[in-house]
């Protein structure tokens, strides 16, 4: 199992009030880390994607698992067809509580270097920046499109979490994320 | 310097328009027709797909997605290989098809003239194929988790009507398409699965095989009742329609994708009818291996096979191959008697969610001696993606997921029946089981179905050895000892037969079929009133049956209560209107009471159930002369004499059918055809003495009436017939 202790050396500085992306009620997301949260998470979702629907379960796991032990979950929604009105709907009709994200500009998928819908990115809050250690996969129940495991036997997502609460080197995932595309966004 | 970089720019914006022109791949002109020939069947609102691909915009949506999983042929989602089996409904791409798609979306995905696309398909949003005559819904939905692994539930759906109908057409509509990879319908005739979960069927039984038991008559299954999300409607060919009776049982198993979130697994099933009854008789024939199936941890290439001679010449008109997780390699052939190879399927890379019946596009003909063979192979390794258990276990046969199954179903029709000859379903039946016990000799179902075929055959001291046998395996069985007491009675023995019967009634008190093999040889034999108490202690006991009714009916009319049975006989139509016995008594009743029109009416339709049935043939032949349609009678009674040539009676009546129509020549024929098989027949000779006078031929008509009264002297009508011959 490849062990990298960093992905990416950049770290990405955020001044407060740099808009990320904007909640549900149309308010900027300008802190994804609160005070005192040791990871973040960001799960990148497509209400339309069937994959992505199908994680909803894992990660609402993992959130209730992690939440306490100052983990951040966010759903972030980077497809410009997931407005607010969509995302609130999806978000009910899954019955998802997560704080959630409309990424309408998609800075956060370029920050996490996210492409699909499921992916998940784990940032470390640092220097008043926040620091990617993982980005792909949730875990490896989805091989490619049409190559499906019964179930999953690496929780790829989960023991990335559990590594940067350790303060271990952060395990990187297994193989690619699949799923759908993220939509680019017309100009 | 300027000037010459912007010319530059104007050619290389003209070379690209031109072959943009050239070749352009637009969503109007190509894209479009290809995805609403392949896509869209699953892939609109509401439809099985996870998206729509109807318009521009939803394929932008998903354009990426499309060309990925077309060009792994992941999409359209088809197993078998190319070029072993001609399939109808064969949904693949061409190279260039997927290739076109490939370039639509890196060349971004452009429109092209909006009205040049063609129109989309249109998509009910209720039933496909119109309104049906009959909806059976699941009766307690059950809620799929929102996450874990596929699920296997099987849902009871009982028939609720009181009648017998033909199936030609059938629909499922699952609540949420998008949740259902597949779904297969059993028909269980006794309700047995039922009665085995009491407590839990209304809400699903979990299980990815059921068995049912499939009752006493010989009924094989003979259609493949199987939906996949781009088949939502199974049109059976014509001819060939299926059949439930009161008291059967659907059982919906259908394979559950949770989705993310709590979902409703229900269903409809539509049923559309059809008043005739099949015209072929097509049949389910498996090959299976379970018990060589034990597969050891880390085995990346077991093999299991089977074989079955084939007994008949056949049409096999569709295939199903079967394994579970394991399964990886599928390949099934026939030998043909020359030794040729012919390809039935190849599965290169088995994957459960995408399992199929698959139909020929034109059925494919084995002459008798063929051997179908099938061959899978399963890997039990963690490099098969597909592998339920980390690390890999022993895995043997089994009902759950995680065990393995190794089956072959083939729907074959029987051809080139030669008339006169037993059911050619009960010789590929006696072919299957002989198969079966060779591979487990103590069980029971081969056990038995082969003696119900051979019994079927006529084949009573073998079909009674193996009962026997079956019963020494396994002492007391209800079921054998009825059978083996049913194979007694039609060998001739009808006394070991009743105690047979009897044993069985003591031992299962609450058995129907004994007590009604029982109430048939008393009835048989002239111990009518016994068969009236065992009727009725049937009617009171065992579940409404046309043929109940129908036997007291015959009870009551041997002990003379021709009003009582008549009653019984329309009680037993009211249930099913194609009950033989009810059809033919009641015909005999109306005959009895001076109505022959109406009895031709019940006769046609007794003889429309049993063709072969000479009785019920000349029956209708009396109704048809007594009501005046001679010509009428002549074919029937035409069609009893191919039946049953020896039969003096038949050409008797024959004779004097075709007489009363005129037919002298043709009608002195058949009398003499009936003396030469009973040349004492003193009545036939003063008939022919008849014929042969209003011939004109007096000398022969002479010798004829001498005949009769040499062989009857008091025969009053040959003497007075032979004083009123006019001198020679």
């Amino acid at each position: 199992m490849p062990m990298i202790a960093l992905l990416r050396t950049g770290l990405l500085a955020l001044a407060t009030t740099t808009t990320l992306a904007v909640d549900l009620d149309g308010r900027p997301v300008t802190q994804l880390a609160p005070a005192g949260a040791r990871a973040v998470v960001l799960f990148f979702a497509a209400s339309d994607c069937p994959i992505s629907n199908r994680y909803i379960p894992e990660i609402q796991r993992l959130t209730r698992q992690f939440e306490s032990l100052g983990v951040r979950v966010w759903f972030v929604y980077p497809n410009p067809g997931d407005t607010a009105k969509v995302v609130r709907a999806h978000d009910q009709e899954f019955s998802i509580t997560a704080h959630t994200a409309l990424d309408n500009k998609q800075t956060l998928a370029q920050m996490a270097y996210a492409t699909t819908t499921p992916e998940a990115a784990v940032f470390i809050p640092e220097g008043g920046g926040l620091h990617e250690v993982y980005r792909g996969r949730i875990d490896d129940r989805y091989l490619a499109l049409g190559t499906e495991r019964p179930q999953a036997t690496r929780h790829d997502l989960e023991e990335a979490i559990r590594a940067v609460l350790a303060g271990k080197p952060v395990p990187q995932p297994g193989g690619p994320p699949v799923g759908c595309s993220v939509v680019t966004l017309q100009p | 310097m300027k000037s010459a970089g912007w010319v530059l720019w104007l050619i290389l914006a003209g070379e690209v328009a031109a072959t943009a022109q050239d070749s352009a791949v637009t969503w109007s002109h190509q894209i479009a027709p290809l995805v609403y020939n392949n896509c869209t069947t699953c892939h609109h609102p509401g439809g099985a797909g996870p998206f729509s691909l109807l318009t521009y915009e939803d394929a932008k949506r998903w354009g990426t997605q499309m060309a990925a999983v077309t060009s792994s042929r992941y999409m359209p989602p088809w197993l078998p290989e190319h070029g072993y089996g001609d399939f109808a409904d064969e949904r693949t791409l061409t190279g260039d098809e997927i290739a076109l798609i490939a370039k639509w979306v890196q060349t971004g995905m452009p429109q092209g003239d909006a009205s040049a696309s063609p129109a989309p398909p249109q998509y009910s949003e209720t039933w496909q194929y119109g309104t049906p005559d009959l909806i059976l819904t699941v009766e307690r939905p059950f809620t799929l988790p929102a996450s874990g692994t596929d699920i296997f539930r099987n849902f009871v759906l009982p028939y609720p009507l009181q009648q017998t109908h033909y199936i030609r057409a059938m629909e499922i509509r699952p609540a949420v398409p998008r949740i259902v990879h597949h779904a297969n319908i059993l028909i269980d005739r006794t309700a047995s699965f039922r009665r085995a979960h009491p407590a839990q069927w209304k809400e699903g039984v979990p299980g990815m095989e059921l068995e049912v038991d499939t009752g006493n008559e010989f009924d094989p299954d003979s259609n493949f009742l199987f939906w996949k999300p781009d088949t939502p409607v199974l049109v059976e060919p014509d001819g060939m329609p299926w059949r439930l009776d009161p008291g059967n049982d659907l059982i919906l198993n259908m394979h559950l994708k949770p989705s993310g979130k709590p979902e409703t697994a229900s269903a409809e099933i539509g049923l559309y009818f059809t008043d005739q009854p099949p015209s072929k008789q097509p049949m389910l024939l498996q090959l299976e291996h379970d018990a060589a199936l034990d597969i050891p941890p880390g085995e990346r290439s077991f093999v299991v096979e089977d074989a079955l001679r084939i007994p008949v010449d056949v049409e096999v008109l569709g295939i199903y191959p079967h394994a579970h997780y394991l399964g990886k390699r599928m390949e099934a052939w026939a030998t043909l008697p020359d030794q040729q190879k012919k390809w039935l399927i190849v599965i290169p890379s088995w994957d459960i969610d995408r399992q199929s019946v698959y139909r020929y596009r034109s059925p494919v003909f084995l002459p008798k001696g063929s051997v179908v063979h099938m061959r899978y192979t399963y890997d039990n390794s963690s490099a098969n993606e597909h592998n339920p258990h980390t690390p890999p276990v022993r895995v043997k046969a089994g009902n759950r997921s995680e065990d393995e199954m190794a089956h072959l179903w083939l729907q074959v029709l029987p051809v080139h029946v030669p008339a006169g000859s037993p059911d050619p379903r009960l010789l590929l039946e006696e072919a299957w089981m002989r198969n079966w016990l060779n591979k487990d000799p103590r069980d029971i179902i081969p056990l038995y179905n082969l003696a119900s075929a051979l019994a079927a055959e006529g084949k009573y001291p073998e079909a009674i050895a193996i009962y026997r046998r079956a019963l020494a395996l396994h002492p007391g069985e209800e079921r054998t000892l009825n059978e083996l007491g049913a194979a007694l009675e039609n060998s001739g023995d009808w006394q070991q037969a009743q105690k047979m019967f009897l044993q069985d009634i003591a031992a299962h008190p609450g058995t129907c079929n004994a007590r009604f093999n029982l109430a048939r040889s008393e009835l048989k034999h002239d111990q009518a009133s016994d068969a009236e108490l065992q009727f009725r202690t049937m009617l009171a006991e065992c579940p409404a049956d046309a043929t109940i009714h129908s036997g007291l009916g015959a009870a009551l009319d041997s002990e003379g209560h021709a009003d009582a049975a008549g009653a019984e006989f329309h009680a037993a139509l009211q249930i099913d209107p194609h009950d033989f016995t009810a059809l033919y008594n009641l015909g005999g009743l109306a005959l009895q009471a001076g109505q022959p029109q109406q009895a031709a009416g019940l006769l046609q339709g007794a003889v429309e159930q049993r063709p072969k049935d000479v009785d019920a043939r000349q029956q209708l032949a009396a109704a048809y002369a007594l009501s005046g349609r001679m010509s009428d009678a002549v074919v029937q009674l035409r069609e009893a004499i191919a039946l049953s040539p020896a039969n003096p009676d038949l050409h008797a009546q024959l004779s004097q059918a075709l007489a009363s129509t005129g037919q002298l020549e043709q009608a002195i024929a058949e009398r003499k055809a009936a003396l030469h098989l009973r040349a004492d027949d003193a009545d036939d000779w003063n008939n022919l003495g008849v014929l042969e006078a209003r011939a004109g031929r007096i000398a022969e008509a002479r010798g004829d009436f001498l005949r009769a009264l040499q062989l009857a002297p008091n025969h009053a009508q040959a003497r007075t017939n032979l004083q009123r011959l006019p001198p020679s």
